[in-house]
């Protein structure tokens, strides 16, 4: 794999994380997980990053924490989509999904 | 129940912020014991494999750091908050340059108003200042993100707003080649 890296519009990791909790409560490496398997592996993200995400998307209230017990018997934290988190990604998907159609006719345009 | 919640996680920040950090780490810790985990169970020897989980995780010190600053930070949109600040400042400057004008400058309680008045003046100038180049300075972030095609629809708006004191994440996107989206816009 070439080791050249584009970046995605900012933003984006906030709603591939709420994408990944609409699925279900997950730590924070489980969240990383997710976004690279729901991908099909072709998002890589920097994992540390996912933190400030989680903790930002969880200041305005679209996500709450919990500790917990991990699989491995490990004190782990915990993420949830709240109810506005899970409106906010319907939001997000729309306003993504207008710019992913603009972008493409900007781009065919002859 | 989220405002109690986000007070009180404002709170306990400001309160112990050790125990904050603390948690912060022990969650952190947690990941790249998780990506170690993994990187041994793919056939990597536990140091190699540890040394890849740091190196994976990025600048740990610097994401700890983001995240306490965040945990820190009000829970709330502190704009209205600032733009009353900003009001009161201006309605005392106004008031304290009125006191000026009317007060008779010959004696030491006149010259020492006077001073009052001009230093609450040139605090309103730097508020003033600030305010503005922080707003070009967001601007500016905003145009080399995207402009908004119309009135109505505005690029992730919601999850921009405040990104320009976030650290920005790196994602990597590939295709089945394994080229970006810049590749594969200009080599096809």
């Amino acid at each position: 794999m070439p080791k050249s890296k584009g970046s995605l519009l900012q933003g984006t990791l906030d709603m591939l994380i709420l994408k990944a909790l609409s699925l279900g409560a997950l730590h924070g490496y489980g969240v990383g997980q997710r976004i690279a398997q729901i991908s099909g592996d072709a998002l890589k993200i920097e994992e540390g990053s996912l933190y400030p995400g989680l903790y930002r998307l969880e200041q305005r209230g679209w996500i709450e924490s919990e500790w917990d017990v991990s699989d491995n018997n490990q004190r782990a934290k915990f993420y949830k989509l709240t109810r506005a988190g899970r409106k906010q990604l319907i939001i997000e998907e729309q306003n993504w999904e207008r710019l992913a159609s603009a972008t493409i006719k900007a781009l065919r345009a002859v | 129940m989220f405002w109690i919640k986000a007070t009180t996680r404002f709170i306990c920040a400001w309160r112990r912020p050790d125990e904050m950090a603390r948690e912060v780490e022990t969650e952190l810790r947690f990941h790249i014991e998780m990506r170690t985990r993994a990187n041994i169970e793919q056939g990597m020897r536990p140091d190699d494999a540890q040394r890849a989980a740091l190196q994976s995780f990025g600048d740990f010190e610097r994401v700890r750091n983001n995240c306490c600053q965040i945990r820190r930070s009000l829970p709330f949109d502190s704009t209205p908050l600032r733009m009353g600040l900003h009001i009161t400042i201006a309605v005392l400057a106004g008031l304290a340059a009125l006191w000026t004008v009317n007060v008779p400058h010959h004696n030491l309680t006149g010259v020492m108003r006077q001073l009052i008045a001009i230093a609450v003046l040139a605090y309103l100038f730097i508020v003033v200042r600030r305010a503005r180049t922080k707003r070009r300075s967001d601007s500016e972030h905003m145009n080399g993100v995207l402009v908004a095609p119309s009135e109505t629809f505005r690029a992730n708006q919601s999850l921009t707003s405040d990104m320009s004191d976030a650290a920005p994440a790196k994602i990597t996107a590939y295709d089945q080649q394994g080229r970006t989206p810049v590749e594969r816009v200009f080599k096809s």
